[in-house]
């Protein structure tokens, strides 16, 4: 069964300027005279209102840089935080905040027109309030499934005013999935389960239903093998043993998937004994963006592939 | 000049320079003449980061150590302990808790007051219910508020990290929790600096209340007794002011570590051991701490923000032995 797309806070009418934007539908599309200022409402439902297009823009995470940098907005970005490493011209930007939080003076610095924040670790609790409150328009950005991924380039290319451009991109990753969509059409789908994570405890990170990471491993023609998880990230490696899934997507490097696999019980997963336990790259699956798009096409190549002898 | 208001004057030029040395501090340092022209003319981005931001973050800081301050010096005055801080009857427990549920549980509340209503209500719930259980349990005296906010403790404690792992995933962090946790400073606007002023004040006012009741308690419960103090019931009573008064730094700063334990030592070294005196220069001194230590945490590391309870425990920690090696050698080995 294939994913639905969902609506959330401030979604539908983001999606459907995107939609219309995409499909060419100028009724739908924003229209705007050059000294206008920009009305958006992002993921919170907050109003974020943009003098001009934005032209200095502070990226917060891997994600929301990933997204203007599709758009060709790279020479906009004027800071990001420490830890985002794609595309390779962020190396010399000014870094704003890391792993111990992010510095409103740093942000403040770069002289923005707009800040980009997820709400992921303290980003939205130390940059919202304060950057409202100096004056500098901040935008929340959610991706909690591809429609929002999609979205999102809609929402940053309007922000930025190239929506046409915004338009076109989600075109061409709507094209792709279609593409994806036929390719899996009435193939048996295998029982996946995909690790994001460890924790000290030997307790598992895994997708779960509600999130991209997700919706990306059933698009690319999977199930998941442990479809009841519910809403708690973490799984027991004995639940995830009792699942014995077709396929084992481990989002990380080989080493771990061995050091995982050689581990007493999961030599004799299903899986892993038919050599059908993979790594996924940590940049498709666990930041959501263009390149996400990318990892459900290898995805599903790799699983027609390994599905052609059937998943017994 | 009388020998006191010298002190005094000393102890507001000290905050004065802290607050200062406060406003000066961050990513990007701001000379007195940056201030100055953020206060006359706020157009610019800069000027309206050091306004709106920058100053109402420093003054919360120095109200939130004068919080701490406080309710540390009433504790250690209840519990008769140099030991003694505020957080002793579990009140770190329920705001943490408070704070994990404000943090990680979708409550569809605006978080901005969800945070500080919660941690309010976590520390001062806690120690309610500790008071609860040692009346309950027919120990309402220090040893018997003590184990009931042990066992409080360890219960909110477990609670909390059962939320915290639930509840956590890559997108809401365990991240978000452990830097509340380590303390940190909430930036108020003007207006709701305006009632955090005007709380601390009262706190002050009130725990004035205390204080000759708090300098008997130190003669022992029964010369206190036969010097007219109720002693079962004015404990429980400057208990539960004790945590309100750290329940309403919490709100605005987080767990900060160590400075309501050291504030009421520096204040006793300053002004002698009566708590007419130690109450505000325990407020004073806890101020001076907190905005100081505030700076650091905003400069030390930029563009990252060192959590505020790290920096208090890391500095302030030698800081408080080099006082009291001195303070020993000064009075023959008696602190």
């Amino acid at each position: 069964m294939r994913p639905r797309m969902r609506g959330a806070g401030g979604f539908d009418r983001r999606a459907l300027l995107c939609a219309g934007a995409a499909l060419g539908l100028g009724a739908l599309a924003p229209v705007r005279a050059a000294s206008e200022p920009i009305h958006l409402r992002d993921a919170l439902g907050r109003d974020v209102v943009l003098p001009a297009p934005a032209q200095r823009i502070v990226t917060i995470f891997s994600s929301n840089t990933e997204l203007v940098a599709a758009l060709g907005l790279m020479d906009r970005i004027v800071g990001v935080e420490e830890y985002t490493r794609f595309p390779p011209e962020v190396a010399g930007l000014p870094k704003v905040g890391g792993r111990l939080g992010f510095s409103v003076d740093a942000v403040v610095a770069q002289r923005p027109d707009l800040v980009i924040v997820t709400p992921a670790r303290q980003a939205a609790n130390q940059l919202v309030d304060p950057m409202e409150r100096i004056g500098v328009p901040v935008m929340v950005l959610l991706s909690r499934g591809l429609d929002e991924v999609m979205a999102n380039v809609c929402q940053v290319a309007l922000a930025a005013g190239v929506g046409a451009r915004g338009a076109a991109l989600v075109q061409l990753l709507q094209r792709r999935l279609a593409v994806v969509d036929a390719r899996v059409a009435g193939r048996s789908a295998p029982r996946a389960l995909m690790i994001t994570g460890r924790m000290g405890n030997g307790m598992l990170l895994v997708a779960r239903p509600g999130t991209y990471t997700n919706e990306a491993m059933l698009r690319a023609g999977a199930r998941h093998a442990i479809p009841g998880i519910g809403a708690l990230a973490q799984v027991s490696p004995e639940a995830a043993l009792a699942a014995d899934p077709d396929v084992l997507l481990f989002a990380g490097a080989q080493a771990g998937l061995d050091e995982l696999t050689r581990r007493p019980g999961w030599r004799d997963m299903r899986a892993v004994r038919a050599q059908r336990a993979i790594t996924v790259a940590r940049a498709e699956f666990l930041i959501p963006g263009p390149r996400t798009f990318d990892g459900i096409e290898t995805l599903a190549r790799w699983i027609l592939r390994a599905g052609q002898k059937g998943w017994g | 000049m009388n020998p006191s208001i010298k002190l005094c004057c000393r102890a507001f030029a000290a905050l004065a320079l802290a607050v200062v040395l406060g406003i000066c501090a961050g990513h990007q340092w701001a000379s007195p003449a940056d201030i100055w022209q953020a206060i006359t003319e706020r157009d610019t981005l800069r000027g309206r980061l050091l306004w709106e931001w920058r100053m109402p973050r420093v003054l919360a800081a120095a109200c939130v150590g004068a919080l701490l301050g406080l309710s540390g010096a009433v504790f250690q005055g209840v519990f008769r302990n140099p030991l003694a801080e505020p957080y002793l009857l579990g009140a770190s427990g329920g705001a943490a808790l408070g704070a994990t549920i404000a943090l990680l549980v979708p409550l569809g509340l605006p978080q901005s007051w969800l945070l500080p209503v919660l941690a309010f209500a976590g520390a001062w719930g806690s120690t309610l219910l500790v008071l609860g259980v040692a009346r309950v349990a027919g120990a309402l005296d220090a040893s018997g508020m003590l184990l009931a906010g042990v066992a409080m403790a360890a219960m909110l404690g477990a609670i909390r990290s059962f939320l915290m792992l639930a509840l956590s995933d890559e997108t809401v962090s365990l991240q978000v929790v452990m830097s509340w946790v380590l303390g940190g400073i909430q930036t108020p606007t003007w207006s709701g600096l305006g009632w955090l002023a005007l709380v601390t004040l009262a706190c002050l006012l009130a725990t004035q209340t205390l204080a000759r009741g708090l300098d008997l308690l130190g003669l022992g419960d029964a010369t206190a007794q036969s010097f007219g103090l109720d002693v079962a019931r004015f404990v429980p009573r400057a208990v539960l002011l004790g945590s309100l008064v750290v329940a309403a730094a919490v709100a605005y700063g987080g767990l900060v570590a160590f400075v309501g334990l050291a504030a009421p030592h520096i204040a006793r070294w300053w002004v002698g051991p009566r708590h007419r005196w130690v109450l505000p220069a325990s407020a004073l001194a806890g101020a001076v701490v907190v905005t100081i230590a505030d700076a650091m945490a905003r400069s030390v590391l930029p563009p990252a923000e060192v959590p505020l309870g790290l920096i208090t425990a890391v500095a302030g920690g030698p800081f408080f032995i080099v006082l009291l090696a001195r303070r020993l050698r000064a009075h023959g080995g008696r602190a």
